[in-house]
């Protein structure tokens, strides 16, 4: 996550998003989003990352039903072979089909993209930051505070440590449900990586998203929209979701944009070092680091098997890179006067 | 006690030495991470009989005059816990402490010939085996020239033991010395069982007539120290240690290196090596090796094809590694559900083909193991019956068992430790043929090392993997005892049979060697056929890559001191 | 503005201690005891009891936390639970030593091929040069350091024999070459994107025009002009490049075999070795506060619009 992290939070602290200008108040509409989307897709390299982003999450969505192989089967007279017809990516050591363990690690990635977005970036990042942007005072000091001591980790620090930390206390957890309940799968299904990554992430999602929208709506409330809506005595809420949310929505997709590109790493360092998911449920991290043994074969396995360790780090890869280009376009078609 | 295996490491790519070191978890670790660090562990520890390896290079320098002084040996390490050989108790901080610091004897480089007087020049056993008196060498000095007295072995021994220092394995390895316990209690500073009966004479009193006795003052708990260095200095005198050995440390930073020294004033022919740098910092050792950066490494699973193929350069520089003396394995806890019926675990072990993992998945690095003394061990029988590979009697045993309805099956969760090593393939691949044999479906946890061990401890564990056991000394006790007795702390899963304690307590004082064996030989099998484990593999049958200058680099099966006699020919 | 950065200054202290206390509550709830760590496989619960006891574990929580703040405020970390009696500073102060050097070294990289190849393409925009800078920098960008490294590895060290493969031999030696290309060139990827669109700013501008205007030669409005105001708000982002590497060579130490503070904390985490652990965290806060800080007044500077409040 070091690298598009860096991107991305250099992106929210810049000067140009910070000043934007509110779009005058209306509310936005079809046919804006529709300019919006026409615009969009006259770029280019942006609109055929957009297909290669869909692309690979389909692949991962529908994993179940292309799959051409079982992921965890091995199958010891087969392994470590090239790509064939019969395993299109070659097989790992234990003789596993690699076309078949990608598609259900790109499962993985979607999974925690969508929940550790769903819950840190949108629904905690937004609505802090709705919250502290619009009632200032102790509210925002405090989320400020508070978000300045998680963000003042170092964050791959921080994930690490939480990710070991919480792990053993959630699968407990989990297991301690499944047998009072007599439910079965919640761990063995990997829900429970799921939330632990996510949780992980949390620091790493939330503030970042928070401070954005707080800086926008700090500027839209005083905005003469929202300052007539308020004497004409609507609600809070109300003005919140209305008035100020719609205005908001241009720079949290760019940011969001940017974001997932790192997400999909922080995850693959995270199953890297054994934190993440666990086997025999493969992600695009678990096989980089069972190739790699963690980092001390990689050269080896560049040069006799690179198949191996291409076949994840590719798609690693292509996401991270497409999500940039998406979100440097949407930047721009979304804010163009920030360009 | 180096024992441990992967994760013992903690750090990331130290794992992988460690690994090595110790034996490995399990072979993915052992052969993959070799990559990354094995090579010194390797080179270290595991490995070969002496000849094996040197003859080509000997002739290659034959007609040389022979030997030839200095030189910088290059080595990739991992960082040892402690240097403080009282405190050692893994096989990263051994491989360093035994170049530098020594006791009264020393094991052999093989197996035939187990010990060699190394600061004591003989011993004799009196009183029906329960006393040992040692006559030390004549004009034996410290690296700063202090004399070594037979006094300054007491002081060791028993600050060894004192609870200040914090040794946790002084009273497994002295603990016979009369007098020892109650100073690891903390009731006496003094242990009467050790006399001082002149300056060069030693005289040790146990408490009853152990044969592997001797075997555990090879061990760094029993190694000499200088009071006054140790005493001077306080807590960091380890920084600037006065020993004993072939080397002295020169310098030690923390995660970067360890460089030794010729000790001018060891009592043997001084070492050839002027230096001996372990590179702490770890790194892709294959890349290096291949690029002149270390000397020695090992060859892990990833590199193995390439540098058995004859046309490939490196292939000149292969050499043989006899397996360490380690048995890796699945371990099962015995008082839990479904575990607590021996037809539940008999089912399990029959259910593995070892044999196709070993020639699939790891390229016969190891060997697979039906027992668990390893081959070429004393007490090794070859007569052992293993839980051979049989899915047919697999299902048999299963149906036979309390939980053969998968619905009522209690649920089944192997942890093996996750962080730093390969996550597990063996594992991986043991639980797949549970799966496609038996039907059986496990959940597979991977904790970091920390909870691991803790839970370890605890018997918490349900099932776990990725652990292996390696000799502490070349006596069956070391693996029979010490893992299954019912009381032994090592004894993870809670393996308790009356009839295989009563072996190995007598065992502890037969005196007549061969029926000795026979009681471990006698417990090994019931342990086996009960499937107390499912052991997987033997020692890790190695290959390493040593460059062609280096001379006479003996690699050894147990950890002994080995750059002594190495030198380079450039 | 000085009230702001007062306020900024006296906080930090405050979040400093909140950022300490937040890893001694993980400490405590984390599984995991450093006593037995340290002590090993073989320890008895005896053992550990007294071990427990000399690390000082057995004392509650706020004790603790507040001999720590004591301790740090008179400069002394602590000892690490790991390394059994170094002082944490003994330990942690060569490693971040080695990172802050590798860091140097990935940004002088990152800068000198980010900044003349940004403001390149910037001067090139309309022609395929451009884009093509763009796309490939962003393509560098996204590679995952599991693969750029071992390629650099297999092709410079193993193939060519031009740089050790790893390793650490301090800032000039050869063995930084690698890691530092590994860092720097994803940070040449941020450079030029940031230099470009800073270029295109100031281009646009109308004393550029001017000066073109005025019949200035090409060379002298280039580098006078444009470069130069340029260059000014890229400046700002490489403090803010800096705090982001602190944590961000984990990997590249690990494969190169660095023993820098990346591994280390690494380490810690996994040994349970709470004090370098703590002591980490307090300095990468700690920096990372002062580089925001240093942001933020930058900002104000080149924009005055923007008011710290």
């Amino acid at each position: 996550m070091t690298n598009s992290q860096k991107f991305e939070r250099s992106e929210n602290r810049s000067p140009m998003l910070k000043d934007l200008p509110p779009d005058g108040g209306q509310f936005k509409t079809r046919g804006h989003w529709r300019k919006i989307w026409a615009n969009f897709r006259r770029r280019r390299l942006a609109f055929v990352s957009l297909i290669i982003i869909s692309f690979i999450y389909l692949l991962g969505i529908f994993a179940p039903v292309i799959q051409t192989h079982d992921y965890q089967e091995t199958n010891l007279r087969e392994t470590q072979q090239g790509p064939s017809a019969d395993h299109w990516f070659g097989t790992d050591r234990a003789g596993r089909d690699l076309y078949t363990r990608v598609v259900w690690g790109i499962q993985t990635t979607v999974i925690i993209t969508v929940t550790s977005f769903a819950t840190g970036s949108l629904l905690l990042g937004v609505s802090i930051g709705l919250a502290a942007g619009y009632f200032r005072g102790w509210t925002d000091a405090i989320i400020m505070r508070v978000g300045e001591v998680v963000s003042a980790f170092p964050d791959i620090l921080l994930i690490i440590l939480l990710a070991a930390t919480l792990r053993p206390r959630f699968v407990q957890f989990a297991r301690d449900i499944e047998d009072s309940t007599g439910m079965t799968g919640l761990v063995s299904s990997g829900i429970v990586d799921y939330v632990v990554i996510g949780v992980a992430l949390l620091p790493l999602s939330w503030f970042g998203m928070m401070r954005l929208v707080r800086g926008q709506v700090l500027v839209l409330r005083e905005a003469e929209y929202v300052q007539a809506a308020r004497a004409m005595g609507t609600s809070t809420p109300r003005i919140l979701y209305r008035h100020i949310l719609p205005n908001v929505v241009s720079p949290i997709i760019v940011s969001v944009s940017f974001g997932i590109g790192a997400i999909a790493l922080s995850e693959v360092i995270l199953s890297f070092f054994g934190l993440g998911v666990q086997p025999p449920r493969p992600s695009l991290g678990v096989m980089i680091g069972e190739v790699t043994a963690r980092g001390g074969a990689s050269v080896s396995v560049l040069r006799d098997h690179p198949e191996q360790l291409l076949a994840p780090i590719i798609v690693v890869w292509l996401l991270i890179f497409s999500w940039n280009i998406v979100g440097d376009a949407l930047n721009d078609v979304l804010n163009p006067r920030a360009r | 006690m180096r024992k441990m295996i992967i994760g013992m490491a903690l750090s990331l790519v130290v794992v992988a030495a460690v690994a090595c070191s110790g034996g490995d978890g399990s072979p993915t670790e052992a052969a993959a991470p070799p990559t990354s660090t094995p090579p010194s562990a390797r080179a270290t520890q595991p490995a070969i009989a002496p000849d094996l390896q040197d003859d080509e290079k000997a002739d290659a320098s034959a007609g040389d005059s022979g030997p030839t002084q200095g030189g910088v040996f290059n080595t990739l390490w991992s960082d040892p816990p402690t240097l403080d050989p009282h405190l050692v108790t893994d096989g990263t901080s051994y491989g360093i402490v035994i170049e530098v610091f020594s006791g009264l004897v020393r094991l052999g480089a093989d197996t035939t010939n187990p010990f060699e007087p190394d600061l004591a020049e003989s011993w004799s056993v009196l009183e029906g085996g329960t006393v040992y008196e040692f006559k030390l060498r004549n004009g034996l000095t410290f690296s700063n020239g202090d004399p070594v007295t037979a006094q300054d072995f007491k002081w060791s021994f028993e600050r060894a033991a004192h609870p200040d220092t914090a040794s946790t394995v002084a009273e497994e390895f002295l603990g016979d010395i009369v007098g020892i316990q109650d100073i690891v209690d903390g009731n006496a500073t003094s242990a009467e069982g050790i006399e001082v009966v002149d300056e060069r004479t030693l005289r040790l009193t146990i408490d009853a007539p152990k044969a592997y006795f001797i075997a555990k003052l090879t061990y760094p708990t029993a190694f000499v120290l200088n009071k006054n260095n140790v005493e001077s200095l306080g807590r960091n005198w380890v920084d600037e240690p006065v020993s004993t050995g072939p080397f002295t440390l020169k310098e030690y930073r923390i995660g970067q290196r360890i460089r030794l020294a010729r000790n001018d004033n060891f009592w043997d022919r001084a070492a050839y090596l002027d230096e001996v740098v372990f590179n702490l910092a770890g790194g892709v050792a294959m890349a290096m090796y291949e690029n002149d950066e270390i000397d020695v490494t090992g060859v892990g699973l990833a590199d193995l094809e390439r540098v058995q193929d004859p046309t490939e350069e490196l292939n000149a520089d292969l050499v043989e590694v006899p397996p360490n003396f380690a048995v890796s394995y699945v371990g099962f806890n015995i008082d839990e559900a479904p575990f607590d019926d021996a037809n539940f675990r008999q089912a399990l072990n029959h259910a593995v083909d070892k044999q196709l993992i070993a020639d699939q998945v790891f390229s016969n690095l190891v060997k697979p193991a039906y027992g668990i003394i390893p081959p070429g061990f004393p007490g090794f029988s070859a007569d052992i019956q293993g839980l051979e590979f049989d899915p047919e009697l697999a299902q048999d045993l299963l149906n036979q068992s309390a939980y053969a309805d998968a619905s009522t099956r209690p649920r089944i969760v192997l942890t093996v430790p996750g962080t730093g090593g390969s996550p597990g393939l063996t594992t991986e691949v043991v639980a797949d043929m549970w799966r496609q044999n038996l039907g059986i479906e496990i959940e597979i946890q991977q904790v970091e090392w920390a909870t691991y061990i803790q839970d370890l401890h605890r018997g918490r564990l349900q099932a776990w993997s990725g652990l292996s056991w390696q000799a502490d000394y070349p006596d069956p006790q070391t693996f029979i005892d010490v893992l299954f007795r019912s009381s032994s702390a090592i004894n993870y899963g809670g393996y308790a049979n009356s009839q295989v304690d009563e072996y190995v307590v007598n065992a502890q004082t037969e005196q007549d060697a061969t029926k000795r064996v026979q009681y471990y030989n006698d417990a090994e099998q019931i342990v086996v056929s009960e499937a107390a484990w499912l052991p997987l593999w033997w020692g890790v049958d190695s290959k390493a890559l040593v460059k062609p200058w280096v001379q006479d680099y003996a690699f050894s099966s147990l950890t002994i001191a080995k750059f002594k006699d190495v030198w380079l020919d450039k | 503005m000085l009230a702001y950065i007062v306020r900024r200054l006296l906080w930090t202290p405050v979040l400093l201690a909140l950022a300490a206390f937040f890893v001694f509550i993980m400490g405590t709830w984390a599984p995991g005891d450093p006593a037995e760590l340290r002590l090993g496989n073989r320890a008895t619960p005896d053992n550990i009891k007294r071990e427990r006891e000399r690390m000082g574990l057995n004392d509650p929580i706020p004790v603790r936390y507040f001999n720590y703040v004591g301790g740090v405020l008179k400069g002394d970390f602590g000892d690490s639970y790991h390394y059994q009696g170094r002082s944490v500073l003994e330990i942690v102060r060569p490693r971040l030593w080695v990172s802050m050097q590798l860091n140097i070294a990935a940004l002088i990289v990152a800068v000198s091929i980010g900044l003349p190849l940004g403001f390149y393409a910037a001067k090139k925009q309309g022609t395929a040069r451009d884009p093509a800078i763009v796309i490939s920098m962003l393509v560098l960008y996204a590679m995952p350091v599991f693969f750029t490294a071992p390629f650099l590895i297999l092709f410079f060290a193993v193939k060519l024999h031009w740089v050790p493969a790893s390793g650490w031999g301090g800032f000039f030696s050869l063995q930084i070459i690698l890691p530092a290309l590994t860092i720097g060139i994803p940070g040449a990827a941020v450079f030029v994107r940031f230099m470009r669109a800073s270029t295109l700013d100031v281009i646009g501008q109308e004393y550029v025009r001017t000066a073109h205007a005025k019949g200035m030669s090409n060379f002298v409005v280039n580098y006078r002009h444009v470069a130069r105001n340029a260059l000014l708000p890229v400046v700002t982002i490489m403090g803010f490049t800096m705090a982001g590497m602190f944590g961000g060579s984990l990997i590249v130490e690990l494969i190169y075999g660095i023993p820098g503070a990346g591994r280390l904390s690494l380490d810690a985490i996994f040994q349970r070795d709470f004090p370098v652990l703590t002591a980490f965290v307090l300095l990468g806060a700690g920096m990372l506060v002062f580089a925001n800080l240093i942001i933020d007044i930058a900002y104000t500077i080149i924009d005055p619009r923007i008011r710290l409040q």
